[in-house]
């Protein structure tokens, strides 16, 4: 099972500095956060899903389209319904649909921005990324692990619930509480071998020393260029336009 | 060394030129909680490139020695440790696991508890990287590491992706990249299949060529046969070292450690006639003494059996005590189940069972082979219900499990899986067992008495008041089979039952199933180990990528050598040099009956 979605490409996207990919994908949060209109957004979606094109991350999309269609689809019908109506007055059935439309535009944009990123980043890269923000190295460690560890959780979780169905084990009968007390047999083997599999795991960091108190090193990184500059500054000049947008008051839907 | 093979930062000098690479003396050390003393005055030494092999039953010191050694004990694992520990001239015992990284490394059973990494490449730059090796010398030692075990190829790819054979290959070369000067390996194999243990025993003869010095615990004695040296260590005692070759001449020795002898010699044992331990060498030497089958007057009650060639096998196998092993398939009484056309395929890919058919009759004793990723564990879990078949139909009873609830299916094809601790959880042995029959309904007096039968059939009936989490490796998987039993099934699926133990609790958890069958369950085995198969079972079913590539009698079976070597299944020893002689044997008893050594 995998969890990861880092998808392995030689593209323009990949090659750049994680340090850069994350400080772009926070200015095109922001600047997707700024307006409402969906004229306003759909410049932002166009250029997250051409990127996502050029990367080869279009398959994360196309993964995880049950969450990405029903997003859209209820937060357009949510927020066109439930638009604010002015005291005393009617609301527009355009603008209510726009406003919709906008919001939804927004979120597809977040989704689609942070699984280019994650498409383009690997978990190493991102944990190397925030301990230059200064998360300590422990915790971005902790992330690797995670994205690691949990398929092999999940896995065993499985063989258990396998197991005591074996043994008669039914889940679906029963009052509420009578189906939590059903879980216990399959809690306890989950939760002793994952203790098992840490103290594993725990010598075996040891053995690689990881508590060996020297200085890390890592492979060699390239340093941010040209290339990561410009990223950062052409993902900046795009927040600094749609702050200086949001400012003047357009591309923004006020309810009400 | 050369320029592509080399081992990465090497740093171990030729053998002899500045003392052992390791010294261990008169080694104590004892647990305080539970209270146990795991070594007690062992001593051990390994010169630079030697391969040192250690053996013995469970709970005999090996792993501790070897943690001992990199520092996991006492720092990790408190203990009361004395005696000494030398590592390259530097003495060791009582240093803490970091400060030794980079002078010791060690590969484990799990290989899945050893890699932390989303990437190959990075996770062999893990180790150096603690350490602080320099960038460029970190990429030089990662590339270097990956060719050594031959996964350069494999660079970019999620660890999670590959064998168990290339992860315990992944493993050695992440430490390989910390420039170790010895390497302990904890049973790295014990949990690969044939194909990942060739691979990994591969792997360590590329890095004695290297002149690493490596430190293996092992269970099997075939692999290490090619070691400087055996240790045979016995409660916490080294018992006996020596030469493998020298020490594998006593079997009664490697019994007594609990260690399985070589087939060879105890057939040298047998024929009162000294073999070489490699098959070959062994038949030659046979023929050399005047080896021959027995005259047909002396083979009374041998059956000749027709050999799938056309030529003719003695098939001393049926022997009274496997009545009908010759038997066609599904013939051993009324089916219980049928397999028609099943096929099975995840998540669109490649079929896991693609185009299954077979019938297994009652009592039959059956074992599942071939390597890992063939569909075994996936047509077994058809056989009771846990999978439903998409394609195909699986019928017990005549009844199509489709149409049978799981829990009803489960309790007539009980399903042991291969690790116990998978589904143990109550506070009690006792309560374990009553779990299954109590959620079937069974209470009260007949539920006790159930448990308690049971409980004596796996030899656990003394136990029953225990903590099921605080039994051996041996005793929890027997546990795991009476939970199972406790429902009474007419069939019971083992998937890998003898993984991990040692021989003498192999032993008795396979003479258990001989038991069970003898009353009438029908037992079908799912394993690796070519022995259990030739000495426990009757018919075999061999599967390759998804399909059954053989069903049949065992004695056919060793007989379709392509076969087997395409399936990576390889018969013992001892039915090897049956076969030089024309023979169709399944365990160094009967061989030793019909071979007879007469200058």
């Amino acid at each position: 099972m995998a969890l990861s979605l880092y998808i392995d490409r030689p593209s323009v996207l990949h090659r750049r500095h994680p340090v850069a990919k994350v400080l772009a994908m926070v200015t095109l949060f922001v600047a997707t956060f700024l307006l409402d209109h969906p004229a306003a957004i759909a410049p932002l979606t166009a250029l997250v899903l051409f990127a996502s094109a050029a990367a080869g991350a279009l398959p994360n999309l196309w993964r995880l389209r049950w969450i990405v269609g029903p997003v859209f689809v209820f937060t357009l019908v949510i927020w066109t319904l439930f638009y604010p109506v002015p005291a005393g007055g009617a609301v527009a059935r355009g603008e209510a649909f726009r406003f919709g439309f906008g919001m939804a535009l927004k979120l597809e944009t977040f989704l689609a921005t942070g699984l280019l990123f994650l498409a383009t980043t690997s978990v190493e890269e991102f944990a190397f990324a925030l301990t230059r923000f200064g998360l300590p190295y422990r915790a971005g460690f902790v992330l690797t692990l995670a994205f690691r560890l949990v398929p092999v959780f999940l896995e065993a979780a499985l063989t258990v619930v396998d197991a005591q169905r074996c043994r008669g084990l039914d889940f679906t009968r029963g009052r509420l509480h009578e189906r939590i007390a059903r879980y216990v047999p399959v809690i306890v083997p989950v939760f002793i071998g994952g203790l098992r599999r840490a103290d594993q795991m725990a010598f075996a960091l040891e053995v690689r020393g990881f508590s060996s108190g020297r200085v890390r090193t890592s492979l060699p990184r390239p340093r941010p260029g040209l290339g990561d500059w410009l990223l950062v500054v052409v993902s900046a000049a795009l927040m600094v336009a749609y702050g200086a947008l949001w400012a003047h008051g357009i591309g923004r839907i006020v309810p009400g | 060394m050369s320029a592509a093979g080399s081992a990465p930062g090497a740093r171990g000098s030729a053998p002899g030129t500045r003392g052992p690479a390791l010294s261990v003396r008169d080694l104590r050390c004892d647990f305080a909680d539970p209270p146990a003393t795991a070594l007690a005055g062992v001593t051990l030494a390994a010169a630079h490139g030697e391969l040192v092999a250690v053996m013995g039953e469970s709970g005999a010191g090996k792993s501790t020695l070897l943690r001992c050694v990199n520092g996991l004990v006492p720092s990790l694992a408190p203990a009361t440790c004395s005696g000494e520990i030398v590592l390259g001239g530097m003495p060791v015992l009582g240093r803490p696991a970091g400060e030794l990284a980079g002078h010791v490394a060690m590969v484990f059973q799990d290989f899945e508890a050893q890699l932390f990494s989303t990437n190959v490449r990075l996770e062999v730059a893990f180790g150096p990287g603690q350490l602080g090796v320099p960038a460029e010398e970190i990429a030089r030692r990662v590339d270097a590491a990956l060719r050594m075990v031959d996964l350069d190829a494999y660079e970019s790819r999620d660890p999670s992706t590959l064998s168990g054979g290339q992860k315990q290959r992944l493993a050695i070369a992440s430490i390989l990249a910390m420039a170790p000067e010895v390497i302990l390996l904890d049973e790295a194999a014990t949990d690969l299949d044939p194909v990942g243990r060739r691979e990994l025993y591969a792997t360590l003869a590329r890095l004695r060529r290297e002149r690493m010095t490596l430190v293996a615990v092992e269970h099997e004695i075939d692999p290490i046969m090619g070691a400087d040296r055996l240790y045979l260590m016995r409660r916490g005692e080294v018992v006996a070292s020596g030469p493998p070759a020298e020490l594998a001449r006593d079997p009664a020795l490697l019994l007594r450690c609990g260690v399985r002898p070589h087939d060879l010699s105890l057939l040298s044992e047998r024929l009162g006639i000294e073999l070489p331990l490699d098959v070959d060498a062994a038949v030659e030497e046979l023929r050399r003494a005047g080896a021959r089958q027995r005259t047909p007057e002396s083979l009374a009650g041998v059956r000749v059996a027709a050999r799938a060639d056309g030529g003719r096998h003695h098939d001393t196998a049926g022997s009274a005590r496997r009545p009908g092993s010759s038997a066609p398939p599904g013939s051993g009484g009324q089916p219980v189940l049928e397999v028609e056309k099943l096929t099975c395929t995840y998540g669109g890919g490649a079929p896991a069972v693609r185009d299954v058919s077979l019938r297994i009759g009652a009592g039959e004793m059956v074992a599942l082979i071939g390597q890992n990723g063939s569909g075994k564990t996936t047509l077994a879990k058809h056989l009771n219900g846990l999978l439903r078949a998409e394609r195909g139909t699986v019928r017990l009873d005549g009844a199509d499990l489709r149409t049978v609830p799981l829990e009803r299916a489960a309790q007539q094809v009980g399903y042991v899986f291969q690790n116990p601790d998978h589904q143990l959880f109550a506070a009690t042995v006792r309560d374990e067992v009553a779990f299954g029959p109590r959620n079937f309904g069974l209470r009260g007096a007949v539920l006790e008495e159930r448990v308690q039968g049971v409980l004596d059939a796996v030899e656990l009936g003394a136990l029953g008041d225990r903590d099921p989490f605080l039994l051996s490796k041996g005793e929890r998987q027997r546990l795991a089979v009476a939970t199972v039993l406790a429902m009474a099934p007419r069939v019971l699926i083992l998937d890998e039952p003898t993984t991990g133990l040692d021989y003498p609790q192999q032993r008795r958890m396979l003479d258990l199933l001989v038991r069970l069958r003898a009353g009438g369950t029908t037992v079908i085995v799912i394993t690796h180990s070519p022995w259990v198969v030739a000495e426990y079972a009757e018919r075999a079913l061999l599967m390759r990528a998804g399909e059954v590539v053989f069903d049949g009698p065992l004695v056919r079976l060793f007989g379709e050598e392509a076969l087997l070597r395409s399936a990576a299944f390889e018969a013992p020893p001892v039915t090897r040099v049956g076969r030089a002689f024309g023979l169709a044997v399944r365990s160094v008893d009967e061989l030793a009956r019909v071979l007879v050594v007469e200058p």
